[in-house]
């Protein structure tokens, strides 16, 4: 406790996190609000085509909305923002040599990236606690009473967001460490995450066979595939989604494993090199 | 002896080609003003490097306190490497407290380091908006914190305005005052002649030479002497073990020592020779000049 202390005492008067933090709720917001009419302008053309027409999607009842939400804020184009946050924190540790300080002054360095997971872990909680809450009001909101009763059944969907999260937030502080300069990171990460890692799929796609074994296992998408789909049931039929009723194991341990790597190198590394 | 504060054994570090620090030793005693002289890139931070577990030695060892290396010895310690190191969007006050809450201090002495540096004023302004005079302040003022047992400054007056300079100067003196242990490096040796008790020399990651600093200065390393017979004086010198150089200027000879002789016991022996001086003097050098001749000799 005493080191996320003092992690948030970094934290609490430094505007550009807050401002970050904001525009990522904001964004999140946004995406939500969007979803509905999106979603619903899809079907609506699709229904030009069909004999019978598709009813209006609904995303914001309960059991589905735990999935829906979890689906919409792990899209990597959101994820990326609390990303951002963490290399933001850990590469200003580099830039302005307050790591040294912190060492000098009688830190360990295991302490001090303990202060950093510690960082990820409190982050991600924070934002699942957020979502959680976003989902309750809204759900609560949309559904009527028969669906209220089904109300914790799609829950293990919050869990696996958490996971997603601390993972994604693992990596920005693997490559936080690696990299140490703020804005380099963030272009590197920003960079793999939106275009090098789809473009691998691009290539790996078109002549085997075996694509669909290969890209979920890429560390990006095994974190994005833990909610695979969204729970629109319209949109299902048509686009041969499969029906993910919760989080599978499986699909947490990738991204799971990945970070235990980029973490286990983080420590050796960090505590080998000079500062 | 008082106790030993730091003491390094045969500690060396080498980057690519190049030996930053050559299997250097050194104790540091409670109570001593230790000046780390050298030139830009002899080793010094990087020793100072190594002792702070910032750097990673490839041989060597070290202890604080006669004691393993740890972070709570660490803790003891109060340093300033290189440039200051703070948050540049925190107040002052509040990197300090950061400061503290590592060390495990109260925040109880904050004020006081704030208004020893004389930065009380601007406790509560970002870190950023401050001078560079300004921020080598808060870094000694962080260093000072909760009295610590050794001060480290390493270039405390690099790049500071000849006001800032006295500043910080006279914020060392007083601090050695009250008898901290201090180690200071430096480049400029009037710093170390003005502050330290002890030095030592640094040149490409070798100690040329360590001791106390007011030794080196006492201590005289010619005789300046002339005879009516300045050949026969400089014939009899070359036969005398002490003195390792001769030279001749202006009908003086200088005699430079191997080892120190007292004038008498010169005079005695250049009697027994059928010399008879008209003109004898001890030369001290200076710590400038043995700065610049060690460095000579070491070929830089």
């Amino acid at each position: 406790m005493k080191l996320l202390k003092i992690e948030l005492k970094k934290i609490v008067t430094y505007r550009t996190f807050w401002i970050i933090f904001g525009l990522y709720f904001a964004f999140l917001a946004l995406g939500i609000i969007l979803a509905e009419f999106i979603v619903n302008a899809m079907v609506d053309d699709i229904n030009k085509r069909l004999p019978i027409p598709l009813p209006h999607a609904v995303l914001f009842n309960f059991p589905d909305i735990w999935q829906n939400l979890t689906f919409f804020a792990s899209i990597r184009y959101v994820l990326i923002f609390p990303a951002i946050l963490i290399i933001i924190l850990i590469t200003n540790e580099f830039t302005n040599k307050t790591v040294r300080q912190n060492i000098i002054n009688g830190m360990s360095r295991s302490e001090f990236l303990i202060s950093k997971l510690q960082l990820v872990l409190l982050l991600a909680l924070v934002i699942t606690v957020v979502l959680t809450i976003v989902i309750f009001i809204l759900g609560i909101a949309h559904s009527d009473i028969q669906n209220i009763s089904q109300l914790f059944v799609r829950f293990s969907f919050v869990p696996g967001f958490f996971v997603q999260m601390v993972s994604f937030l693992c990596y920005a502080l693997f490559f936080g460490f690696l990299f140490r300069n703020t804005g380099l990171t963030i272009a590197l990460f920003t960079l793999y995450c939106l275009i090098i890692e789809p473009v691998i799929y691009f290539f790996l796609r078109a002549p085997f066979i075996w694509e669909n074994k290969i890209y979920p296992y890429l560390p990006v998408n095994a974190v994005i595939r833990v909610v695979e789909y969204p729970a629109i049931p319209a949109l299902k039929k048509l686009m041969n989604f499969q029906l993910q009723e919760g989080i599978s194991l499986i699909a947490c341990g990738t991204p799971i494993l990945y970070s235990a790597l980029m973490i286990g190198i983080i420590f050796w590394s960090f505590n080998k090199r000079d500062l | 002896m008082s106790e030993t504060v730091l003491s390094i054994h045969q500690l060396s570090k080498r980057y690519g080609r190049i030996q930053a620090v050559n299997q250097l030793s050194l104790e540091v005693r409670r109570g001593q003003v230790f000046g780390i002289l050298g030139p830009n890139g002899s080793g010094k931070t990087t020793t100072l490097g190594m002792v702070l577990d910032l750097v990673r030695s490839d041989s060597g060892t070290y202890t604080w306190f006669n004691e393993k290396p740890s972070k709570e010895c660490r803790k003891r310690i109060g340093a300033v490497i290189e440039t200051p190191n703070f948050f540049p969007y925190l107040s002052a006050a509040k990197n300090l407290e950061i400061v503290a809450q590592v060390k495990g201090f109260t925040y109880s002495d904050i004020d006081r380091v704030l208004t020893l540096t004389g930065l009380f004023e601007r406790r509560l302004d970002r870190f950023r908006t401050f001078s560079f005079g300004m921020k080598q302040r808060l870094a000694v003022a962080s260093a000072l914190l909760n009295q610590p047992e050794v001060l480290i400054l390493d270039e405390p007056t690099n790049g500071l305005d000849p006001q800032g300079i006295a500043q910080i100067r006279n914020l060392v003196q007083q601090v050695a005052l009250e008898g901290f242990t201090i180690i200071l490096a430096s480049h400029l040796l009037d710093e170390v002649q003005k502050i330290c008790s002890h030095v030592a020399v640094l040149n490409k990651g070798n100690i040329l030479f360590s001791g106390e600093v007011s030794k080196v200065l006492a201590v005289a390393d010619s005789l300046e002497i002339s005879s009516n017979d300045n050949e026969a004086l400089k014939s009899a010198l070359a036969k005398h073990p002490h003195f390792s150089a001769l030279s001749e200027t202006n009908g003086m000879v200088s005699a430079v020592f191997k080892t120190y002789t007292p004038p008498e016991a010169l005079n005695q022996f250049l009697v027994q020779h059928g010399i008879f001086l008209t003109h004898l003097c001890e030369r001290h050098r200076t710590l400038e000049q043995h700065f610049l001749e060690l460095l000579n000799d070491s070929g830089s």
